[in-house]
């Protein structure tokens, strides 16, 4: 019996030590094809428009690494079953790499500590409060979690931090202490259900997952539909879905054949939803499709297929990456695949926020002379005005404001037969919805600068 | 005492009312040892550790008391709820409804939430108390899936008004308020932590007396109970409403703790781990409830400083669940005291040859 | 109240999700029947299966139907490792104690797949069947042959199993093993043998309904692991025993879900539609005696 009950234990230990060998050796084999047809993030081939640009124009001394006492900064990520976000401050820390590789800053490197939590409002907190006390911090970049705005907005704003992040949560927007370079949900929605609107559809029908911040989300459709004048229709489904036939029976009979769906969901439920519709054969049934910024993925528009071409009109917060053969766009691809070997996701939205992120605070950090504290650091990032990411639709400014929307203006972007292509060049989102229109009244020009 | 002799099979030997058992000299330091261990994580922790820690060590202190409620039912009673996670969010929302609707001293609304929550779990209990075992933690499944879909539509309370005290459109959700005594993260830590052992004596209590035996003889055979007198659905209720009445106060603490409750915060599978994190540390001592609160609560904050994904740590509790069934039932705070002594016996029985080899 | 109409649709998806309740469901009476052990792994192992089949036909660029293979392979090589290490050292234990220990299985398979199959950098991943592209029209929605077959694969599944377990040797003796394993070992039946195939033909069930779920529900790890959790309520009404009242149970669950969606006021409430079905009718059934599996029921 006692050496049944070691072998017993043995295989235990030894199942355990070969699936963390397997976890290891294959983590570098798990990350998935990348957005654009013809580039796999892994691969070595040479990216697809220009010829391999050189990322030592991220930095100030090409060549030189930097040597200095580091600066350290703080990202806060959620990585759980389901749901990760840790591509961004991936991508912020590869761009930092890259600095640090040619000059740093002034001489410096940048240390970026990331933590990542599982959507557990006492392990967010307390977060924070391991980046400022333990890790020491000066600025907050990268930040991206469902719930991280709304538990920490006192606390960096009790010690005056001004963090740039990709906002999920309200307070994200709705205080003086965040600034995002990306829409959010809210926002993002609004440009979708605006460009169905602006194809004159009869109703809308705006369907959203059940996480925390529904109610902020929906009143953005919500005032936009009222100020054309077309019903709109609310609603929200449990998340995951297991029952996508319902959901998209539900969403076509609501909104009619001269109606638009609009999703905001997570891309592996709206693909759920989608493949569902087609499946039951019904995408022809409604004017057109819509999405918020998520969906934006050549991973979506590849399953979807060409079935749903100028059928689905999603709405892109980031300038696409396709076809787009600008300094920063190419610095932004050669970055990502000599530093990014961490990022998952390859060439895409969230890489991209990364991106953009870091390039803001190192522009920013640039501008200083004398130490790095907290006020000096704080006080670069607020003082950000009409800078210029090349991944954006208008200039970006942090400013001095009760609230900020920096990133005010989308493309819209299509599925065609497996990527996704440009259909609307910038348009701003409409004032109707009352957070715009404070912001805008707020920052002045800053906020309309193209 | 007839209920006493009813439950002879495994415990305490019935001894004539008024004699008082005098402790014995391993008692006696066990009480010491148990009170300068609580003294120290009272008063000296706070002041080794980091703020980081000290939040997840409230965290710790909250979801030791769930542990101990589920130790009560699965390893006193023999109960098994899959659902003890849907309970605390309960206790939670009942706590977070009154803070915000009302002014009273939060010790107060720890004592209501508890007592809402109690009566949730009777209620439930009730009918459910006629399924056994497997039956029995499915319906408990079934039930908190139930729930934790209600709380998905009405969500938490954050402020707003009316019944369930939700504002779905606020811009800037309002934190959940703490005692006026113990708003700073240490004291709102020793403010749990005294809660928590408040918790272990109320079930130490039960264990030593009359509800202990009876939930003995139950769980050790609940016909030949039955066949003694004892009122085997009273005692069954009993566990029940002990257990639901700590969750819903750990469910109080916890919501002043993190300030803001979601309901994505409690999804059913979590209801799994516990199970699995209550089954390693043990069912069968009130330690155990202890060591399954660090699994479940400060091993991910360590893993997470680490930067180690929270995936290991699924992959371990469930490797632990299937090592604690096949080879040590009572989980590791029995398993490690043991060994030690097993240890201990090993080295002693090593030093006595090499003693006897040295004499002449 | 929705003119009758509205309802219609909901009909055929109510029938698409009742097949796919039936599947698990009936997949989980058919593991308990024959084995004893209530198999909650019965989704993880799945949902490994299919992701293992996705990146072998994604990446590796497997024909399809070697991928499928590989699925079931898969499921049935996992499940029949766990039941011959485990099966043995618990099979004396209450039904209560096997189930939790699948538990085990089951987060360990989770953890796994959620590091080897990140959901970082926004992957959305969806395995799709050649059954997809076809199908026929009913009333207002399509319905694909990949649905028909699930639904007949739990009709196939609850009366060929009935039979078997009923009819045959070997099914005969899997259900005495599941009883009690020690005197079915005194009668002279080869135990471990039987054991085995028990094991292996629940892991080929669960591979194939992996296979299945994947494409009908979604491929991913979560979702998919715990959609036992909703299965189980047709599995709780006909306690663990009848495998055709499993199927007609599941069935209704999946109609009466999909039904209330259009109806407002019910419709955000109705994912409870089978944790509520299963307590009633447990709690229906119980009203008059005590329910608990013995020896003498399994």
């Amino acid at each position: 019996m006692r050496r049944h009950i070691s072998m017993r234990r043995m295989i235990l230990l030894a199942a355990a030590l070969a699936l963390g060998a397997a976890g290891c050796s294959s983590s570098s084999s798990s990350s998935s094809t990348t957005g654009t047809a013809s580039t796999p993030a892994s691969s070595s081939t040479g990216v697809a428009s220009a010829g391999t640009v050189s990322t030592s124009s991220c930095g100030t001394k090409p060549g030189v690494a930097a040597t200095g006492t580091p600066i350290p900064l703080g990202a806060i990520a959620t990585n759980q079953p389901g749901t990760s976000f840790t591509d961004i401050p991936n991508m912020a820390k590869a761009y930092f790499d890259c600095v640090n590789a040619n000059g740093g800053i002034n001489g410096h490197p940048i240390k970026l500590y990331i933590a990542t939590e599982q959507t557990n409002p006492a392990q967010i907190a307390a977060d924070a409060r391991q980046l400022v006390q333990t890790d020491k911090v000066v600025g907050i970049v990268g930040n991206t979690s469902i719930i991280e705005c709304s538990i920490d907005s006192g606390y960096w704003q009790k010690l005056g931090f001004y963090i740039i992040d990709s906002g999920i949560a309200p307070e994200c927007y709705s205080t003086p202490n965040s600034a995002a370079v990306n829409m959010g949900p809210r926002y993002s929605s609004d440009g979708a259900v605006q460009y169905a609107l602006a194809q004159h559809v009869s109703k809308v029908v705006f369907d959203q997952a059940n996480v925390p911040g529904t109610g902020y989300i929906a009143a953005g459709p919500a005032a936009l539909a009222k100020a054309a004048n077309t019903p709109i229709v609310q609603l929200t489904e449990n998340v995951p879905i297991t029952d996508a036939n319902s959901v998209a029976i539900k969403e076509v009979n609501d909104a009619g054949p001269n109606g638009a769906v609009i999703l905001n969901f997570t891309p592996p439920q709206a693909l759920v939803i989608l493949q569902a519709a087609q499946k039951l054969g019904l995408e022809g049934r409604v004017k057109l499709w819509g999405c918020s910024t998520p969906c934006n993925t050549d991973f979506l528009a590849q399953s979807l297929g060409s079935k749903w071409n100028s059928k689905l009109f999603v709405n892109a917060e980031l300038t696409p990456p396709d076809g787009t053969n600008t300094p920063s766009m190419n610095l932004y691809k050669a970055i990502l695949k000599q530093y990014g070997t961490s990022v998952q996701g390859g060439i895409g939205s969230f890489s991209q926020m990364g991106f953009t992120e870091a390039e803001i605070a190192v522009h920013a950090l640039q501008s200083i002379t004398g130490p790095y504290t907290v006020q000096s650091v704080n006080a670069a990032f607020k003082a950000v005005k009409d800078f210029n990411t090349g991944m954006l639709c208008q200039l970006w400014t942090y400013g001095d404001y009760p609230l900020h929307i920096p990133n005010n203006a989308d493309y819209t972007v299509t599925a065609n037969n497996g990527k996704m292509t440009t259909a609307q060049g910038c348009t701003p989102i409409s004032a109707a919805d009352p957070q715009i229109a404070q912001y805008r009244s707020a920052a002045g020009t800053a906020a309309n600068a193209p | 005492m007839s209920e006493g002799h009813g439950g002879a099979a495994t415990l305490e030997r019935a001894r004539p009312a008024g004699v008082r058992r005098r402790l014995t000299r391993p008692q006696l330091v066990k009480w010491g040892v148990t009170t300068v261990l609580l003294l120290f994580v009272l008063l000296g922790l706070p002041q080794l550790m980091s703020l980081y820690y000290v939040d997840t060590m409230t965290q710790v202190a909250v979801y030791s008391m769930v542990a101990v409620g589920l130790g009560v039912l699965v390893g006193r009673v023999g109960l098994v709820s899959l659902g003890q996670v849907a309970v605390l969010a309960i206790g939670a929302w009942s706590a977070a409804r009154l803070l915000f609707a009302t002014t009273q001293p939060y010790p107060l609304i720890l004592l209501e939430a508890g007592l809402i929550t109690m009566v949730a779990g009777v209620a439930i209990g009730l009918p459910a108390l006629r399924l056994r075992g497997l039956y029995l933690a499915l319906i408990t499944l079934m039930l908190a899936g139930g729930i934790t879909v209600v709380l998905a539509t009405v969500n938490f309370p954050n402020g707003g008004h009316g019944f369930l005290g939700y504002n779905g459109s606020l811009l800037h959700i309002p934190p959940i308020r703490r005692p006026s005594f113990a708003a700073s993260d240490p004291a709102y830590y020793r403010f749990s932590v005294i809660i928590a052992i408040l918790m272990f004596a109320l079930v130490f209590a039960h264990i030593k007396t009359k509800p202990g035996r009876a939930w003995a003889a139950i769980r050790q055979s609940e016909p030949a109970a039955l066949a003694a007198g004892i009122n085997t659905t009273l005692y069954k209720l009993w566990a029940f409403a002990l257990a639901s009445f700590i969750t819903g106060v750990a469910g109080g603490v916890l919501a002043g703790a993190i300030h803001y409750l979601y309901s994505i915060g409690f999804p059913t599978q979590d209801s799994i781990t516990l199970l699995a994190v209550v089954l390693m540390g043990g069912v069968y001592s009130l330690w155990g409830a202890v060591v399954a609160a660090l699994l479940y609560q400060f091993l991910p904050a360590l893993l997470n400083n680490w930067g180690v994904s929270a995936d290991w740590l699924i992959i371990l509790f469930g490797i632990g669940v299937l090592q604690v069934l096949t080879t040590a039932p009572a989980g590791l705070a029995d398993q490690v005291p043991r060994d030690l002594a097993r240890l201990g016996r090993r080295l002693r029985r090593a030093a006595a040859r090499g003693s006897r080899a040295e004499a002449p | 109240m929705p003119p009758w109409a509205e309802f219609e649709p909901f009909i055929v998806s109510g029938l698409a999700l009742g097949g796919v309740y039936a599947l698990s469901g009936v997949g989980l009476v058919v593991l308990y029947r024959a084995t004893g052990v209530l198999y909650l792994a019965f989704g993880a192992v799945g949902a490994l299966g299919a992701l293992i089949a996705w990146s072998l036909i994604t990446k590796a660029g497997t024909p399809g139907w070697a991928g499928w293979l590989v699925c079931v392979a898969v499921a049935a090589a996992v499940t029949l490792g766990y039941g011959l290490l485990f099966g043995p050292a618990l099979a004396k234990r209450d039904p209560l104690v096997k189930a939790v220990a699948t538990i085990g299985l089951t987060l360990v398979l989770y953890g796994a797949m959620d590091l080897l199959w990140t959901t970082s950098g926004g992957q959305a991943r969806s395995l799709t069947l050649p059954t997809d592209n076809g199908g026929f029209t009913v009333g207002t929605v399509q319905v694909t042959w990949t649905q028909v077959i699930a639904l007949g694969a739990g009709v196939v599944l609850t009366v060929a199993t009935a039979a078997f377990l009923r009819y045959s040797k070997l099914g005969t003796a899997m259900r005495a093993m599941a009883n009690d394993r020690e005197i079915t070992a005194t009668l002279g039946v080869p135990v471990r043998r039987v054991e085995a195939a028990a094991w292996l033909g629940c892991g080929v069930l669960a591979g194939v309904a992996g296979l299945l779920l994947a494409d009908l529900v979604a491929l991913d790890a979560t979702t998919l692991t715990f959609l036992v959790i909703s299965s189980l309520a047709a599995v709780l009404v006909a306690r663990l025993r009848s495998i055709p009242l499993t199927f007609a149970a599941a069935i209704v669950v999946g109609l009466l879900h999909d039904l209330l969606t259009p109806i407002v006021a019910l419709t955000n409430y109705r994912d409870m539609t089978p944790f509520v079905i299963a307590a009633i009718g447990l709690l229906v059934m119980s009203r008059h005696r005590v329910i608990a599996i013995s020896r003498e029921e399994a």
